[in-house]
C-alpha cells in the first residue's frame, strides 16, 4: 500500500516535469505564451486526468496511433485519404479505442452524434488496417464539468474529492458501422468544396442558434475567430443582434473584448 | 527472385497502374541488395521509380516501412512521395487484402528527418520526448545574430570592442569594409552555416590560423555555437550535425534502417553525406538518385562532388561499389526541347574536363532522349532586342496562347529568372499587366512591394507615425526602403480617403496611440512623485485610487484603474502571493494598447478595400489572399520576437516604432526575398507565376519563358575561398565553379517546359545573354516568336493531381464543417492567427498526456 502511494507521487512529479518541459518547448516554438490562469487550468486537466483515470492510462497499449484510410474518391472525382489519431487499449478479449478531447463534456454529450460519426470512421479504419475489430470506443473529455471546476476554485479538498468521484470523463460512443459509408461520402463532398474554393461561412441563422449553456455559435466560435470582421455572416449577425445593434457600428464590432479576455491578454504579454 | 505476394505480382501491379517501365527503370526498381546509384535526367520518371522500388521492398521483400529511410529535398516532394506510396500500397491491399501502415515511416526532407532523429523516442531511453533544441529558420537565425546584444557578444569574441562591422566587412570584401551591421551579419551567417555543414570544429582549426586574417571569424563562430547552446537553440545547418552526433553517440543506430534512399542527392552537403553513410552502415543498402546537371544549391553548402563521385565514396565508406543505373528517357518535354538543353550542357563554351589531358569530367556524361517525338518547333526566341520590345513581343505571344486556349489557366505559363531582382523583370510584368494579364510574383525582389503589403503596411504608417530617415545615414538600401515607406504611405492614403469608416477607424487608432504614450508618462511621473518602487508588489487598496485620480489621465485608464473588476482581480493576485502584481505591471497595463499589429491587420479586413481581397478568393483569384497570408505570417513573426503587447512606454520613447519599422521591416526589405515560405503555397489560379529558377526546380509547366538568359561570372563567393584551404578531397577548382553553376542553373530552367520554351534574346545597351545562349541563338534559322504558329501548340489540360491528398478528420473535415470561411483563411491559406490560447492549451494538454502514456508503456515493458 505504502509503496503504491509513493509511486503515485513519483508519477505526479514526473508529470509535473513533463508538463513544464512541454510548456516551455511549445512557448518557444509557437512564440506565444499562456496566461498563468490558463496554464494552471491546463496543468490541472493533466493532473486530474491521471488521478481520475489512472487505471485506464496504465492500460493504454498503443498511443498516438495514426489511422489512415487511403484511396477514397469523391463525387467530384478527387482522390483523397482520411487521417486521425487515437489511443488504444488492447486486452486479451477486448480492444478499446479512445479519442482524447479537450472539449466541454456537456457539449460532447449534447452533440454525441458528431463524435459517433468520427469514431465509427476511425473504428472502421482500425478494423481494416489491423484486421481485427474493436469492441468499444469512447471519447475522453479532459475539460472539467462545471461542478468540478467550482469545487477546485473553492479549494475545499473534500468537495473536490466528491466532485472527482462523480465526474465521468469517459463518454462511451456506440459502435455502429452502418453510417460509415455515408460519413465518408460526406467527407468527400467537403474535399470537393475545399478543392473547388467554396468557402461560404455558415448562414446567420446558425450564428444565432443557441448551442449550449446559453451560448450561441457566434459567441462560442466567431468571437474567437480573427477573421470575423471580414465575414459577411458575422457582420450581418452583429447588425441584427439586439444587444449590439444599439451600438451597432463597425467601431463596436472592432472593439469588443471581454474583461477576462483583456486581462488574460495583458498577463501573457506583460509578464 | 520471384516477386509476388499472395496473388499480386509486380508486373500485375504495373499493368493495373498503367505503368510500363523501360529497361533502366525496371533494373532500378528490382535492385534490392547493396548500394545503388541512379542518375536521372529531367523528366525521366524517377519519382515513379522510387515509389515502385519502395513498394517492391515493402510488399515483396517484407521490409517494414519503419525500416526504410526516405529523404527528399523539399516538403512538397516528400508529401508527393508519401501520398504516392499510400496510393500504390492501397492498390496492393485491394488485390491481396494485406494492409500497410506507413505512418511511422521516415519520409521527409533531410532537415525534418534530422528533427525526427532528435525527437525520436527510438533513439532515447524511456520513450520520453528528448530535450531537442528549438530550431530556427533562416530569418530567425538572421534576427538572432543581428540582435544588438548578441552581435556585441560575438564581435567581442572576435576581438573587437569598436568598429566591428567595418572590420568584419573588410575581411569579407578584401578591402575597406562598409559599416553595415546587416552586411556583416549576412556574411557571417553564410560562413557559419558553411562551417557547420563541413563539420569544421573551430577549436581544431584555430591553431592553424594563428596569423590568418580570418581567425577572428572562427572565434566568432565558436562563440555563436556557445550562444546557441546557452539558449537551447539550433539553426538549420547545425541541426544536421546534432542528428549525426545522436547517431554516433548511440549504439546500434547504423542498423535501425535496412534501406536508406536519398533523392536529389546532387544537392547534399558534407554533413548530410556523413549522415546517410552512417545510417546505411549496417545494412549497406543505400540508394541515391539525382542529376548532377541540376545541382543548384552550392550557396547552401551542397557539393555536387558527393554525387559525381558516389561510386568511389560508397567504396570508401561501405566497402562496396554501387550498381549504376542511368535513367535518360525524358517523358516530359517535346523532343525539340530535350535536344536543345542537351546541346546546351554539352556546348564547348564550357569545359567540364578535370584537366586538359584527362578524360575524366566534373559531370556524369549522359545521352538523353525524348519519349515525345514531334516535328514541331518547341524552342523559340524573341528578336535580339531591348527589354521593353522583348517584353512586348512575349506578352503578345502569351496573350495569344491564352486566347486560343492552349492552356486552361494562366498559372500554366511560368516566367523564370536567375533572380527576380533582374532589371528585365519589371518591364515584363508591366507588359503583361498592360494587356490585362495578371501576374503573381510575391518574391519579385521585395515581397513588401506587392500591393497587399503596401496597403497593409501603408495603413500602419497612418496609425503610427511613419518612420523618417535619419540624417547622416544613407546607402542604397536605406534610401530604397524609405522610398518604399513613402509610396506605401501615399497609396494607403488614397485607400483611406475613399472609405469614411476606415478613415474614422484609423483616426481613432491614432488617438489611442497618442493617449497610451501620454498615459504612460503621466502614471510613471505620479508613481515617482509618490516615491513608490515600481518593482514592489502592488498595494491595490491605496495605489489604484491614487493613480486613477491623477490629473490629465485619459478616461479609459481612469476607468480601468478604478474599476471594481480590476481591484478584485488585483486582490486575488495578491492573495496568490507567489506572483503578486507589481506597480510597474499596473502602469504598463493601463497605458498599453488593447491591440497589436496582427490584431490591427485582422481589423483592417473589416473594411471594404481589404474585405474584397478575401472575397476575391472565392471568385477564383487567389493572388491577393496568398499575399495577405504572407503579410499575416510576417506580422506573427514580429510578435514572436517582440511580444504581443504595445506598451505606452514603448510608444512614448519610440521603441516600438524603432523595432517594428526601422529594425524589422527594414530587415525584411534588405533581405529581399522572403525567407519565410510555406512550401505548400499553391500557385494561385488565374495568375502568371514569376519564379526564380531555384523556385522552379522539380516543377513542370506547359509553357516556360526564360526571361533573362544572363548570369555573369563574378568568381567564387568569398566564403568558398575562405574555407577552401580547410577542405579535403577531390573538389571542383574554385576558379571554375561559377561557370559550372551557371550551366547547371540554366539547365534546370530549360528542362521545365513540356510544350514550349521561349527565350528572351536581350541584346541592347547594357543587356546581353550569356554563353552558350549567345552562340546557340546566333545559329542560322533559330526559330523566332514571329515565325511561331500558336495553333501548332498542343493543348495543355490542368492535370488533376494523380495523387490523392490526405485530409485530417479534425483538422480539415470538422474544421471546414464548423466554418468554411475560417477554414479558408487558416486551413487553406495558412494565416497566422492572433488568438492562439485555445490551440496552445489543446496542444499542451494533449502532448503531456501522450507523454504520460508513453512513459507508462515504457515503464511496463521494461519491468
Amino acid at each position: 500500500m505504502k509503496k503504491d502511494k509513493s509511486q503515485k507521487t513519483d508519477i505526479e512529479q514526473w508529470l509535473e516535469g513533463a508538463f513544464q518541459r512541454n510548456y516551455h518547448r511549445l512557448r518557444i516554438e509557437s512564440g506565444h505564451a499562456l496566461s498563468p490562469e490558463v496554464r494552471e487550468a491546463a496543468r490541472q486537466q493533466v493532473l486530474f486526468y491521471w488521478r481520475k483515470l489512472r487505471e485506464l492510462a496504465e492500460s493504454i497499449t498503443d498511443t498516438e496511433v495514426r489511422l489512415h484510410l487511403p484511396n477514397q474518391k469523391s463525387k467530384g472525382n478527387r482522390k483523397f485519404g482520411i487521417e486521425g489519431v487515437v489511443d488504444i487499449v488492447r486486452e486479451s478479449t477486448r480492444t478499446t479505442m479512445y479519442d482524447l478531447k479537450t472539449h466541454d463534456p456537456d457539449y460532447v454529450r449534447k452533440n454525441i452524434g458528431e463524435y459517433e460519426e468520427q469514431l465509427n470512421v476511425y473504428a472502421y479504419i482500425w478494423s481494416i488496417l489491423r484486421g481485427q475489430p474493436l469492441t468499444d470506443t469512447a471519447v475522453i473529455t479532459t475539460q472539467f464539468p462545471d461542478s468540478l471546476s467550482e469545487a477546485i476554485r473553492s479549494g475545499n479538498p473534500s468537495r473536490i474529492d466528491e466532485e472527482v468521484r462523480k465526474w465521468e470523463p469517459v463518454i462511451p460512443v456506440g459502435l455502429d458501422p452502418s453510417h460509415v459509408a455515408h460519413t465518408v461520402e460526406e467527407f468527400g463532398e467537403i474535399v470537393d468544396k475545399i478543392e473547388s474554393g467554396d468557402f461560404q461561412p455558415p448562414p446567420v441563422s446558425v450564428l444565432q442558434e443557441e448551442e449550449i449553456k446559453g451560448r450561441s455559435f457566434a459567441s462560442r466560435v466567431c468571437r474567437n475567430c480573427d477573421i470575423r470582421f471580414s465575414c459577411t455572416s458575422f457582420r450581418q449577425y452583429s447588425r441584427l443582434s439586439p444587444r449590439e445593434s444599439k451600438r451597432g457600428s463597425m467601431k463596436f464590432i472592432l472593439q469588443e473584448m471581454s474583461d477576462d479576455e483583456r486581462e488574460q491578454r495583458f498577463e501573457v504579454g506583460l509578464t | 527472385m520471384e516477386e509476388s505476394s499472395g496473388s499480386a505480382t509486380l508486373e500485375g501491379l504495373w499493368q493495373a497502374a498503367g505503368f510500363a517501365p523501360n529497361r533502366a527503370q525496371e533494373k532500378a526498381i528490382r535492385h534490392t541488395k547493396g548500394p545503388l546509384f541512379i542518375t536521372a535526367g529531367p523528366g525521366s520518371g524517377k519519382t515513379r521509380v522510387l515509389l515502385w522500388r519502395t513498394v517492391n521492398l515493402i510488399v515483396f521483400h517484407d521490409v517494414h516501412p519503419e525500416e526504410i529511410y526516405l529523404s527528399t529535398f523539399t516538403e512538397k516532394a516528400a508529401t508527393q512521395l508519401k501520398e504516392g506510396l499510400r496510393s500504390y500500397l492501397g492498390q496492393v491491399s485491394n488485390i491481396t487484402g494485406r494492409q500497410y501502415d506507413i505512418s511511422r515511416m521516415y519520409i521527409g526532407t533531410v532537415h525534418s528527418s534530422c528533427r525526427s532523429i532528435l525527437n525520436d523516442r527510438r533513439f532515447s531511453r524511456s520513450r520520453q520526448r528528448p530535450e531537442a533544441p528549438v530550431l530556427m529558420d533562416a530569418l530567425q537565425q538572421y534576427l538572432f545574430v543581428y540582435d544588438k546584444r548578441r552581435w556585441d557578444v560575438l564581435t567581442r569574441a572576435g576581438g573587437w570592442d569598436s568598429g566591428a562591422n567595418q572590420a568584419v566587412n573588410s575581411i569579407f570584401s578584401e578591402g575597406s569594409g562598409s559599416m553595415s551591421r546587416h552586411a556583416a551579419v549576412t556574411e557571417c551567417i553564410a560562413l557559419f552555416n558553411r562551417l557547420s555543414e563541413e563539420l569544421i570544429e573551430p577549436e581544431k582549426v584555430l591553431p592553424r590560423l594563428s596569423r590568418n586574417r580570418i581567425r577572428p571569424l572562427f572565434k566568432m563562430y565558436a562563440r555563436y555555437r556557445e550562444l546557441l547552446a546557452e539558449e537551447n537553440r539550433c539553426d538549420l545547418s547545425l541541426v544536421q550535425k546534432a542528428a549525426l552526433d545522436v547517431l554516433k553517440g548511440n549504439k546500434g543506430t547504423e542498423n535501425v534502417f535496412k534501406y536508406v534512399i536519398v533523392d536529389e542527392y546532387q544537392d547534399t552537403n558534407t554533413v548530410q553525406e556523413r549522415l546517410f553513410f552512417t545510417l546505411a552502415h549496417g545494412w549497406k543498402n543505400i540508394c541515391v538518385v539525382g542529376d548532377d546537371d541540376q545541382a543548384l544549391y552550392r550557396f547552401r553548402g551542397a557539393t555536387v562532388e558527393n554525387f559525381v563521385q558516389f561510386a568511389q565514396r560508397s567504396e570508401k565508406y561501405l566497402g562496396k561499389r554501387p550498381r549504376i543505373v542511368s535513367l535518360v528517357t525524358n517523358y516530359r518535354s517535346q523532343d525539340d526541347i530535350v535536344r536543345f538543353y542537351g546541346k546546351f550542357i554539352d556546348h564547348n563554351t564550357c569545359d567540364w574536363r578535370v584537366s586538359p589531358r584527362k578524360q575524366a569530367l566534373f559531370r556524369v556524361p549522359k545521352k538523353l532522349d525524348a519519349h515525345r517525338q514531334t516535328s514541331n518547333y518547341a524552342v523559340i526566341a524573341t528578336e535580339p532586342t531591348d527589354p521593353a520590345s522583348a517584353s512586348d513581343e512575349i506578352a503578345g505571344l502569351v496573350e495569344r496562347i491564352i486566347h486560343e486556349k492552349k492552356v486552361e489557366d494562366a498559372s500554366q505559363i511560368a516566367f523564370l529568372y536567375p533572380s527576380l531582382g533582374a532589371t528585365a523583370v519589371q518591364p515584363m510584368i508591366d507588359a503583361l499587366e498592360k494587356r490585362g494579364l495578371k501576374t503573381y510574383a510575391p518574391r519579385a525582389e521585395h515581397f513588401l512591394e506587392v500591393p497587399e503589403s503596401q496597403a497593409v503596411f501603408g495603413t500602419f504608417f497612418h496609425v503610427f507615425d511613419k518612420p523618417e530617415p535619419s540624417e547622416g545615414f544613407g546607402g542604397r538600401d536605406y534610401n530604397a526602403f524609405f522610398d518604399w515607406v513613402e509610396r506605401s504611405h501615399l497609396k494607403a492614403g488614397e485607400i483611406i480617403a475613399k472609405d469614411r469608416s476606415l478613415a474614422e477607424y484609423v483616426a481613432d487608432c491614432r488617438e489611442q496611440v497618442s493617449v497610451a504614450a501620454l498615459d504612460s508618462q503621466i502614471l510613471t511621473t505620479a508613481a515617482e512623485r509618490a516615491g513608490w518602487d515600481p518593482e514592489a508588489p502592488l498595494d491595490a487598496g491605496v495605489m489604484l485610487d491614487v493613480l486613477g485620480g491623477v490629473d490629465g489621465l485619459s478616461s479609459k485608464a481612469k476607468r480601468g484603474l478604478t474599476s471594481r473588476y480590476f481591484k478584485k482581480y488585483a486582490v486575488m493576485r495578491q492573495e496568490l502571493s507567489a506572483r503578486p502584481l507589481t506597480l510597474r505591471y499596473v502602469i504598463s497595463r493601463f497605458s498599453s494598447l488593447d491591440w497589436n499589429v496582427l490584431d490591427l491587420f485582422y481589423r483592417f479586413s473589416g473594411f471594404k478595400f481589404f474585405r474584397r481581397m478575401y472575397d476575391a478568393a472565392t471568385g477564383g483569384d487567389e493572388g491577393p489572399i496568398c499575399n495577405l497570408g504572407l503579410v499575416s505570417r510576417y506580422l506573427g513573426y514580429f510578435l514572436d520576437l517582440r511580444g504581443p503587447i504595445i506598451t505606452g512606454q514603448s510608444l512614448a520613447n519610440q521603441g516600438f516604432q524603432r523595432h517594428f519599422f526601422q529594425s524589422y521591416l527594414f530587415a525584411l526589405y534588405r533581405r529581399g526575398e522572403s525567407a519565410y515560405e510555406n512550401p505548400d503555397d499553391p500557385f494561385p489560379r488565374g495568375r502568371i507565376p514569376f519564379l526564380t529558377i531555384h523556385q522552379a526546380k522539380g516543377l513542370e509547366f506547359p509553357v516556360v519563358v526564360l526571361g533573362s538568359a544572363r548570369k555573369d561570372n563574378r568568381g567564387p563567393q568569398r566564403v568558398e575561398t575562405m574555407i577552401e584551404p580547410l577542405l579535403t578531397g577531390n573538389r571542383e577548382p574554385l576558379e571554375r565553379i561559377a561557370d559550372f553553376d551557371k550551366m547547371r542553373m540554366f539547365y534546370v530552367a530549360l528542362s521545365r517546359p513540356m510544350n514550349l520554351l521561349v527565350i528572351a534574346h536581350l541584346c541592347s545597351r547594357g543587356n546581353h545573354v550569356s554563353e552558350p545562349f549567345k552562340s546557340l541563338l546566333q545559329e542560322d534559322g533559330f526559330p523566332r516568336i514571329k515565325d511561331f504558329d500558336v495553333s501548332s501548340l498542343p493543348d495543355a489540360r490542368i492535370k488533376e493531381s494523380e495523387l490523392p491528398k490526405t485530409y485530417s478528420y479534425t483538422g480539415d473535415y470538422l474544421f471546414y464543417k464548423r466554418c468554411a470561411r475560417s477554414y479558408m483563411v487558416f486551413g487553406r491559406y495558412d494565416f497566422a492567427p492572433a488568438r492562439t490560447q485555445t490551440m496552445f492549451f489543446g496542444s499542451l494538454v494533449h502532448q503531456t498526456i501522450e507523454d504520460l502514456h508513453q512513459y507508462l508503456i515504457s515503464a511496463r515493458t521494461s519491468r
